[in-house]
């Protein structure tokens, strides 16, 4: 495979600077927010009551969280099925994004469920008919695949590279064998994980917009509705490219590159008729419940609404179909940003704002602790993402080719 | 290596099909207990008889281990100035309500797991923890919970419980119709002391004749509707009341099962693993199709 | 002719069997009544109806005097963490002619005999029959719904007393006194004014002590059809001297409990006035004021029980019939006479047999007179 695009290269880049002090610091008050719930129960730490028994721990960490993650399987699908393979150099970062977002949902759950010890449990304990049994399943066996999917990118590091310390240095080429034995299996079989991957995620992404419906006549009329699971693929769908974009030109700032306009522009510029079909959906269900008149009041609920609608979907939707954005670096990121703003408000409001129980004794407003976890677990991600950056073949480097790498790209797929 | 690999795809996608077909059978198995008896029993509440004594609250702790106190303590009428509702350290509470018709007296409305012919939590438990019984209780196993709380989302009576402020081992808590007393043939704790037997236990359909008589006798007395007959597709527990339900702070899930909307897109998703093999299917003849052309544009050149 | 007598025989038997035939017949399993008011058994049927007796002279039904009812009837059949309860059965009777009647209790009952409640309430909660309520729910029942009414709470010491309270009480007396602690109090209002929209005089002022106390009525006499709360009502905890009452209901309604006794025909003036009125005063009213004993008298001992009372005599004999020199205790007028003067006849002082007129000493004195000089010994207040 001769191409013209850069190769993934390490980053090389001073690894503290303020910005990563800063994420240090939210990382430990997360972290110690996050003993609080472990050794004295989410009353301790949350809001969380009987009347409202989901959070922003489930709303941000797990809902928003799959969907922000959407940049994995949209640019694979867009990558390796249809094989536009100038967008390869794109999908290594996404799929980075995407395999520590789903470690963040997964262990977003494992901090919010009660009895976390048993998070295990759905793997041989299972229930057909719950859509949450599905997204955990999906979400499991996703995340494994993501990690098989990232795994060529460790044996390409790697390979006739083992240098373990003391030692372990004996271990060193029965290791580099086994890598090889798992790059050529790998290989072989990797598109098999690419689909998988993809199906899945369409799966579970729209498994989560039917989540909330079992909740019935408790869930605000603006947002309730049986077409929720095609809403929320479409978003998800919508809101991959976007992420990557975002992602993308965050990291080339944070590294001081530059950032590869000519593939981002080209990736927004698809992103508007994915959104447009997301609105078109959105609005066309609005109108046919009639729920409209339920704007027509001022509160929370519709306030909201406008916001996730206007500020996360139209406007972005008229910026992507401007040339003068697509070609602008801090236009895209702009109209990038408020569409990823507007799937983490759409997850939050489906999830907490539009829950209204009949009885609530006592209204939900996420407690500081909350705030301090999902703010501690993100900086978290994005330290590893700084981390694995700097000591992986992710992220290409334009004009810097790496020859005898070029063959690990992502495998099985040409 | 482009052919071999193209090889590969046919076998492992063939692979993966038995596979995912050998999984669809077994997770039809593995749904949980969802039994609706032709004999199932259920409770009649009688909320124009209920005095509001609460010693079915006492009762109740009693019969399920929760620190219960002392049963004069229960004769505090002021609890009654606020709404309240089941929680993790009461199974079931009693609210009290200003008269209806037919009476001065205040109305007293018992609240605990209405035990749904079609219980949305059996439905969306993620791992089957929850189970309809055979004698109509809807069950928690505590084995199996891993404390999601979506049988609290999914609940259209906002009845489980769960106790927050436990670091190991926090529990749902809700009413289990005392599955324990009634397999040794005893009452639910909150029927068998209730002094004036505002509550009725007996087959469900033995107590919706009794409630029709009731009505028909007494006109004057109940208003023409039991609660619970067809709400949320029907429900163990039914009420009896002098004035609107609603009134009363009784939910309005409709007559349909709450589960219903929810299930069958689920059913549609996973219609026997059809949409997503084809899905899979479809992906990966695209994906052969682009390589194909691909490799044969190179083959050109 | 004797043709014609036959056919007509013929047509008189067509048509008393015809009359027979269409004899009315209720469908007795529709009626609005539970099967077991007439029936002991579970499935009657025409061979054997099992029909609960038929009344007879000596039976107790429930169109019995409240006050030849029992006095207590002690419930014990469910004793178990309580004692039994000491039912006050006449006190409960003698209420309810002030509301149901004993048929607010002795349900089903309204032709045969009174019924044990057990004969049809079983004492098991768990049981086949669960359509009518077990033994515990059908008295508690009875009792509770009154009993909130004015207590307004739901405790169960009111009728019952724990066990082992009950312990140090041994002697059954002393158990019912035990029991008859909780007794509402009546809180009997002393003045009330109605508000009515009587142009020429809208007040009208109903002192309630005085025809209770004074009058001698009975709460039965004017109150009917009410619950126990509107005399027994715990919440009400201050007896506040005067109530004022919008009237709301009909003319006639409001005058009949007054009717009943008070002639009202062209004599609005006498109830309805343009003030309140004051309470009733027999010495400003009739001019004759009534001394401290005749004012503990009910007006009955005097004017007799006939409606409306006429105007009395104001000399004693009228009434006092059988007073004359020999029976007639002067002590009694809070004077004691002494030996000399108790030997004289009551005219030799009250001249012209006029009581209330100054008595004169002149008969036997000179320059003597009542009181400067008391012909004995002052023993009491002076009438």
């Amino acid at each position: 495979m001769s191409n013209d695009y850069s190769s993934p290269v390490l980053i090389k880049h001073k690894f503290l600077t303020p910005g990563v002090f800063v994420l240090i610091v939210l990382a430990v008050n997360g972290l110690v927010f996050l003993m609080g719930r472990f050794f004295f129960g989410l009353g301790a730490v949350t809001h969380l009551n009987n009347q409202y028994p989901w959070g922003l721990w489930i709303g941000v960490d797990v809902a928003a969280g799959v969907a922000l993650a959407a940049g994995g399987f949209t640019t694979a699908a867009l990558g390796h099925v249809w094989h536009k393979e100038e967008y390869h150099l794109i999908v290594r970062p996404a799929l980075l994004t995407a395999m520590l977002g789903y470690t963040f949902v997964a262990f977003g759950v494992f901090v919010d469920i009660g009895r976390w010890y048993f998070i295990w449990h759905p793997l041989i304990m299972w229930n057909g008919t719950s859509a949450l049994f599905e997204v955990g399943i999906c979400v499991m066996i996703y995340l494994t695949v993501l990690y098989i999917e990232f795994l060529p990118i460790v044996t390409e590091r790697f390979i006739g590279n083992v240098n373990l310390p003391g030692f372990l240095s004996r271990m060193n080429k029965p290791v580099d064998r086994l890598l090889r034995v798992l790059d050529r299996g790998l290989s072989k079989t990797m598109f098999i994980f690419i689909i998988a991957g993809i199906v899945l995620s369409t799966l579970h992404q729209s498994s989560l917009g039917t989540l909330m419906i079992v909740a019935g006549y408790k869930m605000h009329p603006l947002w309730q509705t049986p077409v929720l699971p095609l809403l929320f693929l479409l978003s998800a769908i919508a809101v991959g490219f976007p992420m990557v974009i975002f992602e993308s030109i965050l990291a080339s700032r944070s590294f001081g590159l530059k950032p590869e306009m000519h593939i981002l522009s080209k990736l927004g510029s698809m992103i508007a008729p994915l959104l447009g079909v997301y609105l078109a959906f959105k609005i066309g269900d609005m109108f046919i419940r009639k729920t409209f008149v339920y704007l027509s009041e001022v509160n929370t609920a519709s306030v909201m609404f406008t916001i996730e609608v206007l500020l996360g979907v139209i406007i972005p939707l008229r910026m992507f179909l401007s040339p003068k954005v697509l070609k602008s670096p801090g236009l895209l990121f702009t109209a990038a940003s408020l569409v990823v703003l507007g799937v983490l408000i759409n997850r939050i409001n489906n999830f907490i704002v539009a829950y209204s129980p009949p009885y609530s004794l006592h209204s939900y407003f996420p407690a500081f602790g909350e705030f301090s976890v999902t703010i501690g677990l993100i900086a978290i991600l994005i330290l590893l993402y700084r981390v694995i950056v700097m000591n992986f073949p992710v992220i290409s480097l334009p004009g810097k080719q790496k020859a005898a790498q070029t063959k690990y790209t992502i495998k099985g797929t040409k | 290596m482009s052919g071999s690999s193209r090889r590969d795809f046919l076998k492992t996608s063939a692979l993966i099909g038995a596979g995912i077909t050998g999984l669809s059978i077994s997770s039809a198995k593995a749904a949980p207990k969802n039994i609706l008896s032709e004999n199932r029993m259920g409770v009649l509440v009688d909320t124009t008889v209920c005095i509001g004594c609460r010693q079915c609250e006492w009762a109740c702790k009693e019969a399920h281990d929760l620190p219960a106190g002392n049963i004069a303590s229960y004769e505090n009428r002021e609890v009654f100035y606020n709404m309240r509702r089941p929680s993790e350290n009461a199974l079931t509470v009693v609210n009290q309500y200003s008269a209806g018709k037919g009476s001065d007296l205040p109305v007293d409305v018992k609240v605990q797991c209405m035990h749904c012919d079609h219980p949305a939590c059996v439905s969306a438990c993620i791992v089957g923890a929850l189970s309809k019984e055979e004698n109509g209780s809807v069950i928690w196993d505590t084995d199996k919970c891993i404390g999601c709380r979506y049988c609290m989302v999914a609940c259209p009576f906002q009845i489980p419980a769960f106790q927050y402020n436990k670091a190991l081992d926090p529990k749902i808590m809700k009413c289990d119709f005392c599955f324990e007393r009634t397999k040794e043939g005893k009452l639910p704790a909150c029927v068998e002391i209730c002094p004036v037997e505002a509550l009725t236990y007996g087959p469900r359909t033995e107590l919706i004749s009794i409630a029709k008589d009731r009505i028909k006798r007494d006109p004057d007395r109940y208003i023409d509707h039991i609660y619970g007959e067809k709400e949320a597709g029907g429900t163990a527990w039914m009420y009896l009341g002098n004035q609107e339900f609603a009134k009363l702070d009784f939910p309005e899930p409709g007559d349909k099962p709450a589960v219903g909307v929810s299930e069958s897109i689920q059913h549609g998703i996973f219609a026997y693993f059809v949409p997503p093999v084809s899905l899979y299917a479809l992906l990966g003849g695209i994906m052969w199709i682009n390589k194909h052309r691909k490799s044969s544009d190179e083959e050109e050149k | 002719m004797m043709k014609n007598i036959l056919t007509l025989i013929l047509f008189f038997a067509l048509y008393v069997s015809l009359i027979a035939q269409q004899s009315p017949k209720k469908n007795y399993s529709k009626l609005n009544i539970n099967c077991k008011t007439c029936h002991t058994c579970d499935v009657p049927t025409k061979t054997d109806p099992c029909l609960v007796t038929c009344p007879r002279d000596k039976m107790t039904t429930v169109y019995q005097s409240a006050d030849k009812t029992p006095e207590t009837i002690v419930l014990d059949q469910l004793v178990n963490s309580y004692g039994p309860v000491y039912f006050p059965h006449k006190a409960h009777a003698q209420m309810a002619e002030m509301g149901g009647g004993c048929e607010s209790c002795h349900h089903h009952n309204t032709s045969g005999p009174i019924l044990k409640c057990s004969s049809c309430h079983e004492t098991s909660r768990k049981r086949g029959d669960i359509g009518i309520p077990d033994l515990k729910a059908a008295y508690h029942r009875l009792c509770i719904d009154c009993h909130r009414e004015w207590s307004h709470n739901v405790s169960c010491n009111t009728c019952h007393v724990p066990k082992k309270d009950l312990k140090n009480v041994k002697d059954e007396k002393a158990q019912k006194k035990y029991y008859s602690k909780n007794y509402p109090i009546i809180l009997e209002p002393s003045k009330i004014v109605f508000k009515t929209n009587y142009e020429k005089g809208n007040l009208v002022t109903f002192y309630h002590n005085e025809h209770n106390n004074k009058f001698g009525l009975t709460c039965t006499s004017c109150h009917k059809n009410e619950s126990c709360a509107t005399c027994h009502d715990l919440s009400k905890n201050s007896n506040t001297k005067e109530k004022t009452i919008t009237v709301t209901k009909s003319n006639s309604d409001n005058h009949k409990k007054c009717s009943s006794c008070h002639q009202i025909e062209n004599n609005c003036s006498m109830c309805h006035q343009d003030k309140v009125a004051e309470p009733f005063n027999h010495g400003k009213q009739t001019g004759w004021a009534l001394n401290r004993f005749h004012i503990n008298l009910s007006c009955a001992a005097c004017h007799g029980e006939k409606l409306p009372y006429k105007k009395l005599d104001t000399k004693c004999i009228s009434c006092h019939k059988n007073w004359n020199n020999e029976t007639f205790k002067h002590s009694i007028t809070g004077l004691q006479l002494n030996e000399i003067h108790s030997q004289l006849s009551c005219e030799d002082c009250h001249t012209n047999n006029n009581y209330s007129a100054k008595t004169t000493c002149n008969g036997c004195h000179d320059n003597y007179s009542f009181p400067k000089q008391v012909p004995g010994k002052i023993v009491g207040k002076l009438n």
